[in-house]
């Protein structure tokens, strides 16, 4: 795998402002796209629905929750419940009649609001005192739906999801669900690839460094982050709801829990902050690695005849989810994306490592 | 409605909360001396508390001994923490500190649940389950013993405070530079500290522990704690005590009228609103400091 | 090297603090310093003149070891302290050899009373009798810090703070002291009475001090010998009566530009940094 500038020359801006102004990069997106719908016959039944489908599905919300943790600065730590308010939107706007698709913006922007709200009670702080806030309007959220009947739907808090139907047509085959995801996958990374190059990416990034240097120069803070806050709000109240309509298929308030939001964050900082590629490491790692690591040491053990409790085992998982934040955050703070930077960058010049700046 | 059932709640609730604080000056504790919000205070009081009960049930040991052993282990566990895990992202954003933290947190809740199981726990000190009564009200005899230990507590960190060392600590905690041009090792100062809220959270181990026995729902403390926290000013000591007297009080007193109207966990609201209404209003708390400005 | 002294008085072999051809980066690209040699004699007073930005305050870390905190490095040259090379050691280590920095804008513990700030500079293992004498001494020099010895050090007047500042430098029992622009924001009234008391400790107590100053003509009042950097590079090193009389120096530093605009100065300037 050879990343090699040379040879590139670039006549005019337009070519060098390509989104991926590196051959071997297209070559590399194109391959993965093909993979990607070629999953359902590449991948067995249990790897497609239970893997890799929702991987795609968190590597959306991640990259939403990464605008604007990664690109405007700002913490959220009530992402979850943004997702949940999406999800339970688009549930009840189905069940009322509403047509999916509209259910699902509906749920999407049913979130931006909710979110937007979030933001004017909360981007008047910074810092600590930002997460915290988010934090506790996750609380409120929790609380909110589990205890409003009309809302969460009854005594068993569990919400059955109708089918979905695209276009009036059931979709109900794995591959069909499959490539909802997809599609809404690779719907929020071109947006995010783009958002880089946009007027709106930088401003974002001027006001995450340092947001008065930025009201100096003229880039209004306080309405970027409010756009960054309602923008994510959107990508994940629409990611919720398409979990729930492919994935999980009801909607229960633990969900959209706390942990979940912890977790998103998870993926967000182990994939890299404000890094497209990361959030997919990111999600992947942090949804996989947990329990692969489990059942390696539950092999291992039988293997050495070692008796491991089931409870022991249980608890594993989140031990290694610790311990992956805590080993990424020591050994590379700007997480996995920009290791896989390293080594682009790394190849990119590769064997003249001194053409390097 | 009826006053004395008014005053115990109160009463109660201010005991309660006098634990809040006993959480929260761990964080106060941390936050001051090198501004990291700990995230993992709760799972420091979870730990605490097992490695009592590692020490009592596991290695024998009667409880007088066990918890001033618990104690000395874990003001050495707080320290490595800092080092190993903190002190390296020194200056890094503090999105990255307060997921190391977060990170922290739950490895060791999950750490703990590995090694001792999720199952709770009983913790035995010897605190009698008898009615304790003030003229008409009836008071938890457990929370009276936890207030008063953190009374003690904190008249302890007060007078610390004083000493050349503690003098030191708030030196730190004012500016870094000037420290290090005079010859403070602010790495250990910053090291201390930690270890101190660790011994703090052993202190709120044992004593929740023996309320509620020790299980991983000790960690989420933390709620209560950086609440607290953040109420009186996140570098107030004697804001951590008045603040939590005053979650203590409301948090009672809330959930005693409205439980039976919203039916149970109003709790968890009122701390959440409490949590939001002060960041709104009052950020910097009842008692944290903004800088000095000159007149 | 570039740094040409005009004329090194010859007292070598006697220097508390011998910087040798110092080379100062930030972040592993901005380079602050380029070449400094610099030498303090045993209890003497020199002072280090240069405009804003002229890197005085970089060369002052590089010898109290603060630089790593904001991550700057000596990437050639040496620091010799007593004739031993400083280098590597924490700035803990250099404070306990003797050396002490007095950070501009004064910075004092401004939560601490002044008394606080003096015990906090301290050493902690040293004697509880040696903290109270060199206390005492600290208030004997600076009597209006012991008038105000229980109020928060944070609403002292600035004079106050930047006694109280070499008040706890004083406390870590130096042998040399170095002082960075202790009278910026200060009426010259006190500039005047903080430098002759600077002076007095510099003779009574035998303490080294080198006095980094934008304000040349207060500060070559006190100093034998002064240095003056622009630039990142030592320009001129002279005793303090010929730099007086220096007209470069006065032309810039002391006022005196009479008859030429700005637009001139800024023209010789520029001209005189080629040369350097
Ligand atoms: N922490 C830093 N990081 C990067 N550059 C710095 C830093 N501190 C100072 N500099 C640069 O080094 C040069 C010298 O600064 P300084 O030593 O503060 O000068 P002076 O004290 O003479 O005013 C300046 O160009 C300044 O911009
Ligand atoms: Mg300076």
């Amino acid at each position: 795998m050879l990343f090699r500038q040379a040879g590139i020359f670039h006549t005019d801006y337009a070519a060098d402002r390509a989104m991926f102004p590196i051959p071997l990069d297209r070559w590399m997106v194109g391959v993965l796209l093909a993979l990607g719908l070629a999953a359902p016959w590449v991948f067995s039944s249990l790897a497609l629905t239970s893997y890799v489908m929702p991987w795609l599905i968190w590597a959306a919300a991640a990259l939403g929750l990464n605008l604007i943790l990664g690109w405007a600065g700002q913490f959220h730590f009530g992402y979850a419940a943004i997702m949940g308010i999406g999800a339970y939107t688009a549930v009840h706007g189905v069940r009322a009649g509403i047509p999916w698709e509209i259910a699902v913006v509906l749920g999407g922007l049913m979130a931006t609001v909710v979110g937007i709200v979030f933001a004017f009670a909360a981007l008047r702080v910074k810092g600590l005192y930002l997460a915290l806030s988010t934090l506790a309007l996750q609380f409120v959220m929790d609380w909110v739906i589990s205890h409003v009947p009309a809302i969460s739907g009854g005594v068993s808090a569990t919400l059955q999801a109708p089918t979905l139907r695209l276009l009036g047509q059931q979709v109900t085959s794995e591959a069909g669900l499959y490539y909802v995801a997809l599609g809404w996958c690779l719907f929020v990374t071109v947006f995010m690839l783009n958002l880089r190059r946009t007027a709106l990416g930088r401003a974002l990034v001027a006001v995450r460094e340092k947001d008065f240097a930025a009201a100096v120069i003229g880039v209004q803070s306080f309405y970027y982050k409010l756009v960054a806050f309602a923008t994510s709000s959107f990508i994940g109240g629409v990611s919720g709801a398409i979990l729930v309509f492919t994935f999980y298929h009801a909607v229960t308030p633990e969900q959209f829990s706390v942990n979940v939001s912890i977790e998103l964050l998870a993926m967000v900082i182990v994939g890299g902050l404000a890094s497209i590629i990361g959030s997919y490491f990111g999600a992947a790692f942090i949804l996989l690695l947990p329990g692969q690591i489990n059942q390696l040491v539950a092999w291992t053990a039988k293997l050495m005849g070692a008796d491991i409790g089931v409870e022991t085992l249980a608890h594993i998982p989140q031990m290694v989810y610790g311990a992956l934040i805590i080993g990424v955050l020591l050994v590379e703070p700007m997480g996995l994306g920009k290791l896989y930077a390293n080594v682009r960058n790394y190849l990119l010049v590769w064997p003249f490592g001194y053409a390097r700046k | 409605m009826d006053l004395t059932y008014l005053l115990e709640l109160s009463v109660n609730g201010a005991l309660a909360g006098l634990m809040y604080s006993l959480v929260a000056m761990g964080i106060v504790l941390i936050y001051k001396s090198s501004s990291v919000p700990n995230l993992a205070q709760g799972s420091l009081v979870m730990l605490g508390a097992y490695i009592v009960l590692a020490f009592s049930n596991g290695l024998g040991a009667p409880m007088w001994m066990a918890i001033p052993l618990a104690m000395a282990f874990m003001f050495f566990a707080g320290m490595g923490i800092e080092r190993l895990a903190l002190r390296r992202l020194a200056g890094r954003p503090i999105v990255m500190i307060l997921m190391m933290t977060l990170g922290l947190d739950i490895f060791l809740r999950a750490g703990a649940m590995t090694i001792w199981g999720g199952s709770g726990r009983p913790m035995r000190i010897g605190i009698s389950d008898d009615p304790l009564f003030l003229g008409p009200l009836l008071l938890n005899r457990a929370y009276v013993v936890g207030a008063a230990v953190t009374l003690v507590l904190f008249a302890v960190f007060v007078l610390f405070f004083r000493t050349r060392r503690g003098v030191v600590l708030r030196a730190i905690s004012d500016d870094y530079m000037a420290s290090w041009s005079v010859g403070i090792s602010v790495e250990r100062g910053v090291a201390l500290s930690w270890a101190l809220a660790s011994v703090v959270a052993t202190t709120a181990g044992v004593l929740w522990g023996s309320i509620q026995s020790v299980d991983q729902s000790l960690s989420t403390l933390l709620l209560k704690g950086i609440t607290v926290g953040v109420l009186g000013g996140l570098d107030s000591l004697g804001g951590a005590i008045l603040a939590g007297i005053l979650l203590g009080v409301l948090e009672s007193v809330a959930s005693g009228y409205l439980d039976k109207l919203l039916g149970g966990g109003s709790r968890d609201l009122v701390v959440a609103a409490v949590l939001i209404l002060t960041i709104m209003i009052r950020p910097h708390g009842l008692f944290g400091r903004h800088d000095i400005e000159r007149i | 090297m570039t740094a040409t002294p005009t004329q090194v008085p010859d007292e070598a072999g006697d220097e508390v603090l011998t910087l040798n051809n110092v080379e100062v980066i930030y972040d592993r690209i901005a380079l602050a310093i380029k070449g400094v040699s610099v030498q303090v004699p045993r209890g003497g007073m020199i002072a280090l003149l240069g405009a804003n930005g002229a890197g005085k305050s970089t060369m002052l870390k590089a010898v109290s070891g603060l630089l790593a905190a904001e991550r700057g490095l000596v990437t050639r040259g040496e620091v010799c302290f007593m004739g031993e090379d400083i280098g590597g050691l924490a700035p803990q280590r250099r404070v306990k050899m003797g050396i002490v920095q007095v950070l501009e804008g004064r910075r004092v513990f401004e939560h601490l009373t002044p008394d606080e700030n003096l015990v906090a500079a301290s050493a902690i293992h040293g004697s509880r009798h040696d903290m109270a004498r060199n206390r005492d001494m600290v208030y004997t020099y600076f009597p209006r810090l012991r008038e105000r010895r229980a109020a928060a050090a944070g609403y002292l007047s600035g004079g106050e703070q930047q006694m109280l500042a070499i008040g706890r430098a004083l406390m870590t029992q130096p042998k040399l002291l170095m002082l960075d622009e202790p009278s910026l924001g200060l009426a010259p009234f006190l500039v005047a009475e903080i430098f002759d008391i600077v002076r007095r400790i510099n003779r009574e107590e035998g303490l080294s001090v080198l006095l980094v100053e934008q304000n040349a003509v207060a500060a070559l009042e006190v100093v034998s010998h002064g240095y003056l950097m622009d630039n990142g590079r030592i320009v001129m090193h002279d005793s303090a009566e010929a730099m007086k009389k220096n007209p470069d120096i006065q032309q810039f530093y002391l006022g005196g530009a009479e008859g030429r605009n700005f637009h001139d100065i800024k023209h010789y300037s520029r001209r005189k940094r080629w040369l350097s």
